[in-house]
């Protein structure tokens, strides 16, 4: 069993053929997956800050005492985050 | 009961607070309460958030914003200031975002952001009961005695209380589907498992922090809530109303105190008919008090003829209030 587990990683860590086709079977399989998940956690993200934050947007959140303790750890996505809440929607939309 | 029976009945209850209208005397019997058990011996903390408090003047001390100040043995004062606590606040908030992302300045719209928090109606109280969980978590004192903002504000934070704790329960649910994606993705892109959520940690801890300060003031154990009210009708019935709605959000009320109570005795005297008509009014709402209220009217204080402020005065009235000398 221990055996296994230690090919198992040799192999994972070699590249060469094996390494590619770990790479390839992830690009067809699972990169779709991995991808709108992201997409999905990024969503999410979105909606947190909003009902967090939302007030810079000019929507009255309940508690500000409170939510500014969080707002040190969503500054990055604070820019983002507002572009995307307030840009219009259009056609381009559904591409992304 | 008396006043003095309640507090040898309930030990426990260390948390004390005097609710009423404005200008009916909460600060006042929240000194001699103070005065009382500090003469007993006990160790006692008597504090205000409210930023017109009167805790300086009753002392003829000014406390404001300094901290617990010693008045005399075993009692101490504490008036919070609340809109430097905000700042204070704010202030560590723009630290914590430049040394975590290593910038010289906060930028212009995150700025604007701490700034304009300042104004929303809600922070103020939330600071003021946020420093209250400050000075009861250390438990230096046997007994604290908060001398509150007049009942609006009480009401106010127990609702937003819980409000506040629904919004917990969302954005809390919503971080944990968050991490589940976060791990899915680990998973899939064959990464190591994702760090901690501060976030989320951020937010157990704001949980704690509005449970601990709706707690104070509903811990039926803990806590007791007395209302003062003054003979006559239209106080009469505030203080049912109110009391009424302390009761939904499980304020412990423990009784009420009649303050201003003018000496029936004078009525032999020959009186202006002005003094005359006023003991009669009184007469008359302290039947109704005794119906409406009946046996959790712990003490009625009469009517002081000089202001009371300074130590000696505040005794005075201990001594009233609980029924016995002190020396």
């Amino acid at each position: 069993m221990e055996e296994k587990k230690q090919e198992i990683k040799k192999k994972k860590k070699s590249g060469g053929i094996v390494g590619f086709v770990r790479d390839f079977t992830y690009g067809m399989a699972t990169h779709g997956m991995a991808r709108h998940a992201l997409k999905q956690r990024s969503s999410m993200e979105h909606l947190f800050i909003l009902i967090t934050m939302g007030d810079m947007l000019g929507i009255p959140i309940l508690p500000p005492y409170y939510s500014l303790r969080l707002l040190p750890h969503v500054v990055p996505q604070i820019t983002t985050w507002k572009r995307r809440m307030l840009r219009e929607k259009d056609l381009m939309d559904s591409m992304y | 009961m008396a006043l003095v029976d309640f507090f040898q009945q309930y030990p426990n209850r260390r948390y004390l607070m005097y609710g009423g209208k404005g200008g009916l005397g909460k600060t006042t019997f929240s000194a001699a309460t103070a005065y009382y058990l500090a003469k007993k011996g006990k160790k006692v903390l008597v504090f205000s958030v409210d930023p017109q408090a009167s805790l300086s003047d009753i002392f003829e001390r000014d406390i404001f914003g300094k901290g617990n100040v010693e008045i005399m043995e075993n009692l101490f004062a504490c008036e919070v200031d609340a809109d430097t606590r905000i700042q204070a606040y704010q202030e560590e908030i723009r630290q914590k975002i430049i040394s975590m992302y290593g910038m010289k300045k906060i930028p212009e719209e995150i700025e604007d952001y701490i700034r304009a928090s300042s104004a929303e109606p809600a922070m103020e109280e939330s600071a003021i009961f946020d420093a209250v969980v400050d000075i009861v978590v250390k438990g230096d004192f046997d007994y604290y005695i908060y001398d509150l903002v007049p009942l609006g504000h009480a009401l106010y934070y127990l609702s937003m209380a819980s409000i506040y704790d629904a919004w917990l329960e969302k954005i809390t649910n919503l971080r944990e589907q968050m991490k589940e994606y976060d791990k899915a993705i680990a998973t899939m892109k064959r990464e190591e498992d994702t760090e901690q959520d501060e976030v989320y940690n951020e937010l157990m801890y704001i949980k704690e922090r509005i449970g601990n300060s709706s707690k104070i003031m509903t811990d039926t154990e803990k806590t007791a809530f007395f209302f003062v009210l003054t003979p006559e009708e239209m106080t009469i019935v505030d203080t049912e109303k109110a009391a009424q709605l302390f009761a939904r959000y499980k304020v412990p009320l423990s009784g009420y105190i009649v303050n201003r109570v003018i000496n029936r005795e004078l009525l032999k005297d020959n009186i202006p008919t002005y003094l005359k008509n006023r003991i009669e009014m009184q007469v008359g709402a302290l039947e109704m008090i005794d119906k409406t209220f009946g046996s959790s009217v712990l003490s009625a204080v009469p009517e002081f003829d000089s202001e009371i402020k300074g130590l000696d005065v505040i005794r005075d009235l201990a001594e009233v209030m609980f029924e016995e000398k002190l020396s």
